[in-house]
């Protein structure tokens, strides 16, 4: 036998099929992988062209954003649970449960593409099943989803332990912040200012179609009415302009390093706030970028050469520097430790579901440890400035508490900013909708 | 590894009933993996004996993208089928054309493995399909018994015209040779 022709309507929705296929294969590997969605992105960029990357992106992301939901409508559309080597096909069900759901595409091109794909991940058998679900999901839909709704993972879209972290760290807030962390992201720049303004640069996008808003409070931020791919921004390549989230532009500000001071940036990897730093200074700062992981360090100093801007930029470990470069003492020092990113789920959906309750405690003492070790590298009458995007108590103020009472040299300083609110110790950004993420900062001065 | 050649429709060795392999020994292993060789070099996702001239109960099939997961059934039976399914069906005993076949939609079939280990598949879908064409070879039917006798008696035509013309190309290209 031959392989069988496929119907003219599939053939002309094979780019679809395509993208479809692709969007399963890159959920599975993320839910069922662990691994993360940036990376699985990147990896199907990598090995098949014959799409469109950018439904493939919105797909994915869209089915981790929505996930929980999705799978509790599977279970309920699926007679007999899936066989675990169908873990792919159970995530192709959701890519298309998630085109119905939540896109525009109109439904029977959303099923004829989803049946099509069945093919792609090599199991032609279940196209009969795929496209009977999806059906059935559009006749019962209200139904369905009154009943699912009731499961809270479901309904909050997140998984019930962090919904009950986050309530009990922000019982007043918390629908609010789970809400926006399920929304799609702002787009925000940072316009380079060693290199041109805000004011002129807002023109430049004007003339280029794209319509952008100051954004108060920060000199050099602009939003975007729409989010587009950073290609695609006038001069991005020459370095006129990054994109960074409002409330991480923040971090430059707070930090306020002056023209010929000594600066460390402890954990600095992909670089945008050690860029933010150096610009903020016209680029007049002996600045040392320190990064664990040499791969992302490689971004770093792709993202300050693509900016014209200088830095020693070396592998060492903050938790336990080891290098040459620690002396002499730093007047000022961004410790942007690694945590949670419970303040970013809006643009990594995929946290939600990497994450695990065990983290927490884990991240909680690496911070603890960087903060000391970091700490004694810094000279008398320097400051500190302690960033997370992270939303938990043990990660944030709790953290900063327990550091102040074990440094008698220690003394909190307050935060320049009227952006977020204060805590008993530094201030929190909750996640805004079309504003900054979610961030912590503390700054701390070491008594001379 | 040699490569077998395929008959072709309205060839009258096509309608031979195949016999039972008695015996899988290296033989068997050998046409296997000749018959395998020939079905991914035409390229097809089945093939049975009787369309390389041999009347054993054999067929090859492999519906994998990366021609990576060969399966071989030796003296395969239905033994259990249910619902109906229909697809556009080609052949590589008949090139060029596909016509809608409608077969059972779920399978179950006994065989025996490449070491004569006996197994049974339960199989839906493309893969249903396959089975049951090519077992139909394997009685001699093709899958044009199944749709009108009229676009029957076309594909025939046409492909015994196309045979004509080969036969007389091949005439012509060995007078040149000479």
């Amino acid at each position: 036998m031959v392989e069988p022709r496929e119907p003219q309507a599939q053939q002309a929705s094979a780019v679809g099929a395509r993208s479809r296929a692709a969007a399963a294969r890159i959920v599975h590997r993320v839910r069922d992988r662990g691994q993360s969605l940036t990376r699985a992105l990147q990896d199907q960029h990598d090995g098949d062209s014959a799409r469109d990357p950018a439904l493939t992106q919105e797909m994915s992301y869209g089915v981790l954003r929505m996930l929980p939901r999705l799978e509790a409508l599977a279970a309920r559309l699926l007679k007999h649970p899936l066989k675990p080597s169908d873990r792919d096909l159970e995530c192709l069900i959701l890519v298309g449960l998630y085109q119905l759901e939540a896109m525009a595409t109109p439904p029977h091109a959303a099923v004829s593409a989803t049946v099509g794909a069945v093919r792609l991940l090599g199991k032609p058998g279940k196209a009969g099943l795929v496209n009977a679900l999806l059906r059935r999901f559009q006749r019962e839909r209200a139904e369905l989803l009154e009943a699912v709704l009731e499961q809270p993972e479901a309904r909050w879209l997140f998984p019930s332990w962090l919904i009950a972290r986050i309530r009990e760290d922000w019982p007043q807030d918390w629908e609010q912040v789970l809400r926006v962390s399920n929304e799609h992201p702002p787009m925000a720049l940072r316009v380079n200012r060693t290199r041109d303004d805000r004011s002129s640069y807002a023109r430049l996008l004007a003339d280029a179609g794209i319509t952008a808003r100051p954004i108060p409070g920060l000199e050099t931020g602009l939003v975007l009415d729409t989010p587009r791919p950073a290609r695609t921004l006038p001069g991005f390549d020459d370095g006129l302009a990054s994109i960074q989230d409002s409330g991480a532009q923040l971090a430059s500000v707070l930090l306020g390093a002056r023209t010929g001071q000594r600066v460390l940036d402890a954990c600095a990897a992909p670089g945008g706030k050690t860029a933010a730093i150096l610009e903020q200074a016209q680029n007049a700062l002996d600045l040392v970028a320190v990064d664990k992981d040499a791969t992302r360090l490689e971004s770093v100093r792709a993202t300050l050469g693509r900016l014209g801007l200088d830095a020693r930029i070396l592998q060492d470990d903050a938790s336990s520097p080891q290098g040459a470069w620690r002396d002499p003492p730093f007047d000022r020092v961004l410790l942007d430790v690694p945590c949670s990113a419970t303040g970013v789920i809006r643009r990594h959906p995929d946290i939600k579901w990497l994450r695990r309750p065990d983290d927490i405690a884990a991240l909680q003492m690496t911070q603890g440890q960087m903060l000391d070790a970091i700490w004694t590298l810094l000279a008398p009458g320097g400051r500190l400035l302690y960033a997370t995007c992270s939303l938990l108590a043990d990660e944030n103020h709790q953290q900063i508490a327990a550091f102040l009472s074990r440094r008698a040299d220690a003394c909190e300083l307050p935060l320049e900013t009227d952006w977020g609110r204060p805590l008993p110790h530094g201030r929190q950004l909750l996640p805004v909708s079309g504003g900054h993420d979610g961030f912590y900062y503390a700054l701390i001065e070491k008594r001379a | 590894m040699p490569k077998l050649d395929i008959l072709t429709f309205p060839d009258s060795r096509l309608r031979k009933k195949a016999l039972p392999v008695d015996q899988v020994d290296d033989d068997i292993r050998r046409l296997v993996d000749d018959m395998l060789e020939t079905m991914y070099d035409a390229p097809g996702i089945g093939l049975a004996a009787t369309q390389v001239n041999v009347q054993r109960r054999i067929i090859v099939m492999d519906l994998s993208e990366h021609h990576d997961s060969p399966l071989c059934f030796i003296n395969p039976e239905l033994v259990w089928q249910e619902g109906k399914e229909q697809m556009d069906e080609g052949c590589l005993s008949v090139p060029g054309f596909f016509e809608p076949v409608t077969r059972a939609e779920r399978v179950r079939v006994k065989a025996l493995d490449r070491n004569g280990e006996p197994f049974t598949l339960e199989a839906d879908g493309l893969l249903a399909v396959c089975i049951q064409h090519e077992i139909d070879h394997l009685e001699g039917k093709l899958f044009v018994d199944h749709i009108s006798m009229l676009k029957r008696q076309r594909i025939r035509r046409k492909l015994e015209k196309e045979q004509r013309q080969a036969v007389t190309q091949s005439a012509e290209q060995r007078r040149e040779a000479i």
